[in-house]
């Protein structure tokens, strides 16, 4: 496919065709054939498939629920042949064995995947990839989820005949920042190295050394430090390209997997976060064709450290090291105590981080309102580098949402820092500087993690993650994608920062009732057309694009949205669903 | 109280019957002699019983459940808890239904100790009941020899598997491990002690007066409608029903084994106090064949889909440790189906009813535990009888809480 040639305009997907299960944005470097897809019918084991014209047989096969084990093959990247798993028998060429990754379905073919000569190759295949490998499965991070692990089971269970000592090779290679190797380990797969060409598009890692002895490397002086490096482990079929971030830090059927959205650009990549207990371990990419495909950046696989590290976890009032937690009841009964001789006098400011989720925002909206604030700042984490794939310059997943829902409230959301004003209210403090806190008389924050400001406030009280609550974020192009809670578990007194203001506007005295997620989303849906006939249960879990919202600049790669917008309906997918196999960008 | 008063001051008030209006008694669930931990509630007319409700739930652990949240190996402790008087067979019982499900030949010298085990726990259960049933109606010496027998082959069952009554011992595709070293000779060392001590209760029991009066004719059920009620085991051969699962439908080695079937006439607790000393020497008899049948050879299924690598394989190779790691992590691999597998346990018919969904967990486990319909069936044996034959009764059916109430 190429990219060159991608129409500027939103809502037309690039016409290009590959192999790749019929998914789209499959990879350049494959046989492309320009003719549209049509209907193919073919048999495999028997049983009649309908299957894509640009389906390979591994992909037909899928169809009708055969598998059809490979290894190398990913639908996302070009096709190398290399571990021999996926061979399978057809009637164009009896008695030979063909890989179901590489030939493409014919109309009539007739596929077998059972015959005594596939299942002896499917053992011979896992025993040859098992002469080398070491039993490190006790100690291998990818156990649980290693794919030679499922294929032994169910393709070889048989005992080693090997007699002699297993081949030793490098075993903690490190590669980048984040990937380590170990090539004993390896299955010479390659994906990883396609990887890096096709998608990432930054050829840093190579096939180096000849048969038995080949591993994958590095080139001399250039690390493995594309920012899209953690994506090799995960396509990395077995346990020999692994994170170092999650290395040895839990085993993986330990940890919960729920459906959630980045939090570490404005992109708003779908992810998996798992977590244990009040801890999140790693981040993983969650199939959307219009977000992020498959994949995720690196920045994004680190974003549960200020979820688990330096976090506000008890109420508190005072300021600095007068402050004393005092629980949650004292500390918002100390704020409606500042907040209220102020209300309606002015000089009263809100702070919004675009952190926070649409709720947390509608909140603080609601009572600045309610407090006759005069200015509102939009607050966040400062720019960085941004690129033309999936990685935004805005490090906020949220900046398009509190803007929207500014808009919602009738009010002005500046993007500058806080002056002008004698107290404030911040809903989050990302980027409220210690210079602009000590300047207030009064300065009330919901906050996740300590910062300058929360030393400086007069009230601070313990804001959820966003991977701990449910709720919605605008990503950078307009789309509205909802969160759940990920990781379930309490810590300290936290609470999500709709439900903090909900406590104040009531000791206030404004009976809003906003009790729930869903309340608070209906403050910004009765306000805002973006947003009407939407409520939070009806958002589909790949999310809704805002039409109005889109850019008319598109960075050359990033996903986008096909072209007409689903109609919105009732949500139809709940909360936790897996989809399918392929999609959590992971190695299966 | 004013009743009393008057009739203290009627003369003829002492020479009228005592009032008769129907009475409710609890007995259990914490009686002595209620074992097994369940609860009658008995409607008396005087001394004589007009209604009887069982009620359980007093030893309940969701056996299904808990099952179905296991891999297909840790159900079978579960299963150990169900009769835990005679645990082997429960494991054998619910290994051949996973097995049957699967397809899995089990090697015959696995075949030939699951039938020995399964033999000894038989005698162990019989010695319990009669042991229990000789001291509640009083005769203390029968239960102190009952317990010495059991405890000798208790003490050979924790030789072989570490454990008296807890013993998880069977596997899918064969058992856990061979018979140790010196063991069988053990075994045919203490075996003719326990014959001895059958024969010397055989002796203070079945011709005592005292102990013929008070179970002939005591609890009768007739064959057609104990099998009406479920009565498997025992309780129905003593009302000569000749069924008998492991000369029915034979299963195991069982047919290459010459036993007999023994048979009351009555259906008494008698007959079924009788019954069960016969079938003690019976089962004597198997196991003398067995051990002199039992082949050398592998005691589980060379399949690593199924049984656990040795350790040395898992120790020292990737195929070793990652069949390892798969079977205890995600359990074997049992295909889509159902099935009903049932053995003779030590109380009858013990069925297990199994759902799996093609995954390393059950889908859905059921037993069919002997021991329920019969406990059903206790109030029809002990309606019109009086109070003091409840326990003789109780005693004869051997209810085991653990499979009652699973
Ligand atoms: S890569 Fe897979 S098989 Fe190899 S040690 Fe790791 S978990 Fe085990
Ligand atoms: S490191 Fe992993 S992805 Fe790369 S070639 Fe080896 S096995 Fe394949
Ligand atoms: S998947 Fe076809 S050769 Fe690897």
């Amino acid at each position: 496919m190429s990219d060159g040639g991608a129409p500027k305009t939103p809502g037309t997907q690039p016409a290009a065709v590959s192999t790749g299960g019929g998914q789209a944005g499959a990879a350049a470097g494959q046989a492309s054939i320009a003719a549209p897809p049509k209907t193919v019918r073919l048999e495999v084991d028997g049983r009649p498939v309908e299957a894509d014209s640009r389906d390979n047989l591994i992909e037909a096969a899928r169809r009708i629920g055969v598998q059809i084990p490979y290894f190398c093959y990913h639908p996302r990247l070009s096709i190398a042949g290399q571990c021999r798993m996926c061979l399978v028998e057809t009637s164009d060429a009896p008695g030979r064995l063909v890989p179901g990754c590489q030939v493409r379905v014919k109309e009539g073919l007739k596929v077998v995947t059972t015959s005594p000569a596939v299942k002896e190759n499917q053992r011979g295949c896992m025993e040859f990839h098992l002469v080398n490998h070491p039993v490190d499965c006790a100690i291998c991070d990818e156990s649980g989820e290693c794919k030679l692990q499922d294929y032994y089971m169910e393709y070889d269970h048989q005992p080693t005949r090997i007699r002699t000592y297993k081949l030793n090779k490098p075993k903690r290679e490190i590669f980048g920042p984040l990937v380590v190797y170990d090539a004993e380990r390896c299955i010479m797969c390659t994906r990883c190295v396609r990887f890096m060409d096709e998608i990432a598009q930054e050829p840093q890692l190579a096939v180096v050394q000849r048969a038995t002895y080949s591993l994958i490397a590095t080139f001399p002086g250039q690390p493995l430090d594309s920012k899209y490096s953690g994506n090799t482990v995960d396509i990395c079929p077995v346990g020999a390209l692994l994170n170092r971030d999650f290395r040895f830090q839990s085993r993986v059927w330990f940890l919960n997997k729920s459906p959630s959205v980045c939090t570490g650009c404005a992109n708003g990549c779908n992810v998996y976060v798992e977590s244990r207990g009040t801890v999140a371990y790693r981040e993983l990419p969650r199939r959307n064709e219009e977000v992020n495909q498959v994949w995720m950046c690196d920045e994004g696989r680190l974003t549960h450290h200020p979820v688990n590290d330096n976090r506000v976890e008890w109420a508190r009032q005072g300021r600095g090291d007068a402050a004393e937690s005092v629980g949650p009841r004292l500390a918002v009964e100390r704020a409606v105590e500042l907040l209220k001789p102020l209300a309606g006098k002015g000089g009263i400011g809100i702070y919004i981080s675009a952190q926070s989720t649409m709720e947390e925002a509608a909140a603080a909206l609601l009572l600045g309102k309610e407090l006759g604030a005069e200015r509102y700042f939009l607050g966040g984490k400062p720019a960085c580098d941004e690129d033309e794939f999936l990685i935004r310059a805005d490090k906020n997943p949220n900046t398009r949402g509190v803007k929207l829902a500014g808009e919602a409230f009738g009010v002005r959301v500046e993007d500058r820092p806080p002056e002008g004003v004698k107290a404030m209210f911040a809903m989050r403090t990302d980027g409220l500087s210690d210079a602009v806190a000590q300047r207030l008389e009064l300065l009330v924050v919901a906050s996740q993690n300590e910062d300058e400001a929360t030393r400086a406030a007069d009230v601070t009280l313990p804001c959820m993650a966003v991977y701990e609550q449910d709720g919605t974020l605008v990503n950078w192009y307009g789309r509205l994608q909802r969160v759940w809670p990920s990781v379930p578990a309490q810590r300290g007194d936290t609470a999500p920062g709709w439900l903090w203001v909900e406590r104040i506007l009531a000791g206030l005295g404004y009976t809003h009732q906003v009790k729930s997620t869903s309340v608070a989303f209906q403050l910004l849906s009765a306000r805002s057309a973006d947003l009407a006939e939407l409520t939070l249960e009806r958002i589909p879990e790949q999310g809704v694009v805002l039409p109005r919202l889109l850019p008319a600049e598109w960075p050359k790669r990033a996903p986008r949205p096909s072209a007409p917008q689903a109609p919105r309906g009732p949500q139809t997918t709940p909360p936790g669903t897996k989809v399918g196999d392929e999609a959590s960008g992971g190695s299966r | 109280m004013t009743e009393y008063a008057a009739q203290d001051h009627d003369p003829l008030a002492l020479e009228s019957e005592l009032p008769s209006s129907p009475m409710t008694v609890n007995l259990g669930p914490s009686h002595p002699a209620m074992h097994g931990t369940v609860r009658l509630v008995l409607t008396l007319d005087g001394e004589t019983i007009v209604e009887a409700v069982p009620e359980i739930g007093f030893l309940h652990r969701g056996f299904s459940k808990s099952s179905e949240n296991s891999t297909w190996t840790q159900v079978l402790p579960y299963t150990d808890r169900l009769n835990y008087v005679s645990p082997y067979l429960n494991n054998v019982a619910y290994v051949m239904g996973v097995e049957k499900l699967i397809g899995l030949k089990v090697p015959e010298r696995a075949e030939y100790i699951r039938v020995l085990t399964g033999e000894i726990s038989r005698i162990t259960d019989h010695l319990t009941c009669i042991g229990a049933i000789g001291l509640e109606l009083g005769a203390f010496t029968v239960f102190l020899y009952a317990i010495e027998a059991r405890e000798l082959l208790w003490d050979r069952i924790a030789e072989l598997s570490g454990a008296r009554v807890t013993v998880s011992w069977m596997r899918v595709g064969g058992c856990a491990n061979d018979i140790p070293p010196g063991w069988v000779e053990k075994l045919v060392e203490c075996l003719p002690r326990v014959l001895e001590l059958t024969d010397e209760i055989d002796v203070l029991l079945t011709r005592n007066r005292i102990f013929v009066d008070r179970t002939r004719g005591i609890g009768v059920i007739g064959g057609d409608e104990a099998i009406d009620w479920g009565f498997t085991g025992p309780c129905l051969r003593a009302c000569g029903v000749n069924y008998d699962v492991r000369k029915a439908h034979p299963y195991s080695v069982y047919d290459r084994i010459d036993f007999e079937v023994p048979l009351g006439s009555n259906g008494d607790t008698y007959d079924r106090y009788v019954l069960r000393l016969e079938e003690i020497r019976q089962s004597h008899r198997i196991i003398q064949q067995c051990l002199e049948q039992m082949p050398p050879g592998p005691i589980i299924v060379d399949d690593w889909r199924y049984a656990l690598p040795p350790k040395k394989d898992v120790f020292s190779s990737i195929e070793g440790v990652m069949a390892h790691f798969k079977l205890i992590m995600e359990g074997i691999q049992v295909p889509p189906g159902e099935i009903y597998a049932y053995c003779e346990g030590a109380n009858g018919e013990l069925g297990f009813h199994i759902v799996s969904n093609g995954k390393g967990k059950p889908y859905a486990i059921q037993v069919r535990a002997p021991g329920f319909p019969i406990l059903s069936g206790l109030p029809r044996l002990i309606k019109g009888h009086m109070v003091a034959d409840i326990i003789p009764i109780f005693d004869s059916i051997n209810m085991i809480g653990g499979e009652v109430e699973q």
